[in-house]
């Protein structure tokens, strides 16, 4: 009897046992259910947003408007801003500055030769026209300039700009190259293509558009002024410009207490006193002039 | 009862599998190093005021555009946060805790990333038009994280379950 209840006991228990390891086991399969469940969700929601982009949902086709000519009175303003407000400002509120490298000498038609490559898109771009514009003016003249903003669908959206896409330069002292490599039309995950830059220029901007030359790595705007100096990027924020039609901002580059005019004449100030070294002082009117002085004083080296 | 407390988190210990824990610290670590690079480049590379000259790859675009910043916290600073707290809860100390509470935490950790992911990809795909390949592996590193802890959470014995009632 004794054994029989032991047996029994001992049976009770095994199968106690089994139940108890077919639960666990079914837990266990339960959760793996689960955990496998979840992670398949999370492989279709991420498939589901990567495939949705490719099939081009939410996708705008064109965003932002190509270049027109820039109106009379903005070529006038950038043109014709007073020496008296340029020498008042120096080198305003720019905060950086070319760059002086040891390179060839670059030159076109036995002038130095100024190359600046960007795109119509960028916002940093738009900011830093206003300022190569300002201080070509000083050397030469310009015609076909274009007037633009930076992309809608970028930082800093519609920055009012200029566009050198189709402009001529012409001066004494100095060439100008400006490559404008794309619109502000969007083109998929990109912009529309504009200009193309030539093998040697882009020879020049893969090889000095990098450090040591600049802090940047193939970033737009690039500056080159003779060979001698280089600048990536812009020297002050386009937020300066945000919510500004581009006659607004050409008039306010008149007015030495507007942060546009700071900004925008400051960085011209710099950007001339670079070209001065280039063309070697001249015209002594424009390189001598007290806002010139000024920005020399903070360009490096040279 | 001194035997039966003993018994307990040894028993945890070795239904762990072996191989969680160190490939959910590897990953853990894998994550903290990209995302503090990533805060590194926020909080330094953002003042170069410039476009990259790409198209679709764009990690500058993406690291200054108004997403980057959550609540006013800066995105990057959030994704280091999140894999320091990882980290800490992927620790070979922390897997050997029997307690429910731990691995509650960790789970739920790793699914919250894993729903910021989503917020991340949908605002670069379809905000921001562009594409940052660091931003991309912290959010695979992510993904792969969360899949590991679900996995293995569900291989673990249920919570407690060799408790000193048991």
């Amino acid at each position: 009897m004794g054994k029989q209840s032991r047996a029994r006991t001992q049976t009770r228990a095994a199968r106690l046992a089994e139940v108890r390891a077919a639960q666990a086991h079914e837990e266990r399969r339960r959760r793996l259910v689960i955990a496998i469940g979840a992670i398949c969700a999370v492989l279709v929601i991420a498939g589901g947003l990567v495939a949705l982009k490719a099939a081009g949902v939410g996708d705008k086709s064109s965003t932002g408007s190509a270049a027109t000519a820039a109106s009379p009175q903005v070529v006038s303003a950038v043109s014709n801003v007073p020496a008296s407000v340029l020498d008042s400002i120096g080198v305003g509120d720019a905060t950086t500055f070319p760059k002086f490298i040891q390179a060839p000498a670059l030159t076109a038609n036995g002038k130095p030769r100024v190359l600046y490559v960007g795109a119509e898109y960028c916002p940093y771009c738009a900011a830093q026209r206003w300022a190569v514009a300002v201080a070509l003016s000083r050397f030469g003249s310009w015609s076909g300039l274009g007037q633009t903003h930076s992309s809608s669908r970028d930082v800093f959206p519609n920055t009012p700009t200029l566009s050198f896409h189709g402009a001529r330069y012409t001066s004494p002292y100095l060439s100008f190259t400006g490559y404008e490599t794309t619109t502000n039309k969007a083109q998929g995950n990109s912009y529309q293509p504009l200009d193309t830059v030539s093998p040697a220029d882009q020879a020049i901007f893969d090889k000095y558009n990098r450090a040591p030359y600049t802090e940047g790595s193939g970033g737009i705007p690039f500056l080159n002024i003779g060979g001698s100096y280089v600048l990536s990027g812009a020297s002050f924020s386009p937020q300066i410009l945000a919510g500004m039609t581009q006659e607004q901002v050409a008039a306010a580059l008149s007015d030495p207490t507007s942060p546009v005019a700071k900004a925008v004449n400051g960085t011209a100030n710099a950007f001339t006193a670079a070209i001065c070294n280039v063309t070697k002082g001249s015209p002594a009117g424009v390189c001598n002039a007290a806002g010139v002085r000024a920005a020399a004083q903070r360009l490096t080296g040279g | 009862m001194a035997s039966k407390t003993a018994v307990a988190p040894a028993t945890t210990v070795q239904t762990v599998p072996r191989w969680l824990p160190a490939t959910s610290l590897i990953l853990s670590v894998l994550g903290l190093a990209v995302s503090a690079y990533l805060s590194y480049e926020h909080h330094t590379a953002a003042t170069t005021l410039s476009c990259p000259n790409t198209g679709a790859i764009n990690c500058l675009k993406v690291t200054t555009s108004s997403y980057s910043s959550f609540l006013g916290i800066p995105v990057s600073d959030l994704g280091l946060a999140f894999f320091v707290v990882m980290t800490v809860l992927c620790l070979p100390a922390l897997w050997r805790s029997p307690a429910k509470s731990v691995r509650a935490v960790r789970l739920a950790t790793a699914g919250t990333g894993v729903v910021f992911v989503f917020y991340l990809a949908w605002a670069e795909l379809y905000k921001i038009n562009a594409i940052c390949l660091w931003c991309t592996a912290v959010h695979v590193i992510t993904a792969a994280l969360f899949g590991v802890l679900a996995i293995g959470s569900a291989l673990l014995p249920a919570p407690l379950a060799s408790s000193p009632r048991a």
